[in-house]
């Protein structure tokens, strides 16, 4: 496939539900089409619960499978129309949406219907999308078509965001040119897409004093630079193949990780250079880093893996360890800022050597533990929205 | 003097952060921050002894509750303090 520039997509959402509510009546489903070209819908279904729930999931499978195969945006909003079961309460079948498709990371359709309008910001400003109104279905649809650009953030919202502190912080909720003012400082610091959606969504949690009077979603597509990123661990099966290992390693762009003792003394060997262990213990958990010329970060292997692991989770999850990883030192967090903010593309060389250091019963870390920290972690960068690449040694 | 000691996975779960610690808080205590250089290393290999720490090349095992004894038999005394 031809890359026509360099640019891709960071897309991730946050949500809080309505209090009381165990599921979120708001819905966001991303598809990619292929490795260039990806659709998201957020639906926000009528009311809270249950039949919301059922409403936006609906809305956002059907709408995300349409756009993404290629459907006319009318054609698509038509089958919603006729597809969503009535309520019988209200008479009416409802769920508001925004669809966001980004064409051969060059183009951005937008598809609005009564959501809370897109918040656009290019380098910094924020920009008025340019909307044609149509009425389809009986219902008045807004196109955006937008040529991208590197840096251009998208935010969509539910109304349960500018309907955050309604009657207590603020009378009238939480306007839309109030959310922009609030979140550019964000966006300028350059937040990831899930930085952008949970310091807004957090935000929306306090301004409802932590009982949310709605479901409240906000996702954010950031356009960005590719940035690819390499992780060796463990040294291969065959110690012959530690040359065609590393000059593979080696031959690949972006930055490099080395995880793993033995990983890391084969590294230095191949490259001629010192190892230096630095004594430091920023979390006591995690054993120390190293320097070495001509790799960006050398760890130890599975006890920093596990707990790099652990964050991927619950980034995907409630993201609530971020406070964490976002500023410690230690050799997880500093993987964790690596392969969740600043990578877009990550091949990782694994190595399926057993550590005969490692076959002590005592020890809880043996082999399979390691292949299979390996293969969930890509699991978890690839829901993130990675590009992952696994080559086994 | 130099004393390295192992920071691999297993000596790493064996205790070799309290290892280092210890022995950082008694090379500064016993004012040989000149005589004696502490470093690290990953895996030497002989995770069943661990913790390992050399000295000068010299292998020896260590545990956190035997630092003291470690230090006294083979820092302070080949120093001759």
């Amino acid at each position: 496939m031809i890359r026509r520039n360099n640019l891709c997509v960071d897309v991730a959402w946050h949500s809080i539900n309505h209090a009381g509510e165990q599921l979120c009546g708001d819905h966001v489903e991303l598809v990619a089409e292929d490795e260039n070209s990806t659709a998201v819908v957020l639906a926000d279904g009528l009311g809270s619960g249950v039949k919301a729930s059922i409403l936006s999931t609906l809305t956002a499978k059907i709408l995300s499978t349409m756009v993404a195969n290629g459907m006319k945006p009318e054609d698509a909003v038509e089958t919603i129309a006729a597809t969503l079961p009535v309520c019988s309460v209200r008479g009416v079948a409802y769920s508001t949406f925004t669809v966001i498709r980004i064409v051969n990371n060059q183009r951005a359709e937008i598809i609005q219907y009564d959501n809370p309008r897109v918040i656009h910001v290019r380098d910094g400003v924020p920009q008025e999308l340019p909307v044609t109104k149509a009425r389809i279905a009986e219902k008045d649809i807004y196109f955006s078509d937008v040529i991208l650009a590197e840096n251009d953030v998208f935010i969509a919202m539910s109304d349960g965001v500018e309907h955050a502190g309604v009657g207590l912080t603020y009378n009238f909720g939480w306007c839309r040119d109030d959310i922009t003012d609030f979140i550019l400082p964000y966006v300028k610091a350059g937040y990831t897409a899930k930085g952008l959606s949970t310091v807004l969504v957090e935000e929306c949690n306090s301004l409802y004093e932590g009982k949310p009077g709605d479901d409240a979603t906000v996702c954010t597509v950031r356009i960005r630079q590719r940035e690819p990123m390499n992780v060796i661990i463990g040294p291969p099966s065959d110690r012959n193949d530690c040359g065609k290992m590393l000059s593979l390693f080696f031959a690949k762009e972006g930055k490099r990780i080395v995880c793993g003792g033995s990983t890391s003394n084969m590294v230095a060997e191949y490259l001629k250079k010192p190892l230096h262990p630095v004594l430091d213990f920023p979390d006591p958990e995690i054993p120390p880093i190293a320097e070495l010329e001509g790799v960006d970060l050398v760890t130890e292997g599975v006890i920093t893996i596990n707990r790099v692991l652990e964050y991927a989770k619950d980034y995907l999850d409630q993201n609530q360890k971020y406070a964490v990883w976002s500023v410690r030192d230690d050799g997880a967090s500093r993987i964790a800022r690596m392969l969740f903010e600043e990578a877009t593309d990550i091949n990782f060389f694994v190595g399926r050597a057993v550590n005969p250091a490692h076959q002590n019963p005592n020890l809880p870390i043996h082999f399979n533990i390691k292949m299979r920290l390996v293969d969930e972690l890509a699991t978890c960068l690839g829901k993130m929205g990675k590009h992952i690449k696994v080559s086994y040694f | 003097m130099k004393i390295t000691v192992c920071i691999g996975s297993s000596c790493h779960l064996k205790g070799s952060r309290s290892v280092v610690e210890q022995l950082q808080n008694l090379i500064a205590s016993n004012g040989l921050k000149d005589q004696v250089e502490l470093a690290g290393t990953f895996c030497m290999g002989k995770c069943q002894t661990g913790v390992n720490v050399t000295v000068d090349g010299a292998e020896y095992s260590v545990s956190p509750d035997t630092v003291d004894s470690f230090f006294r038999d083979q820092v302070l005394k080949p120093l001759g303090k």
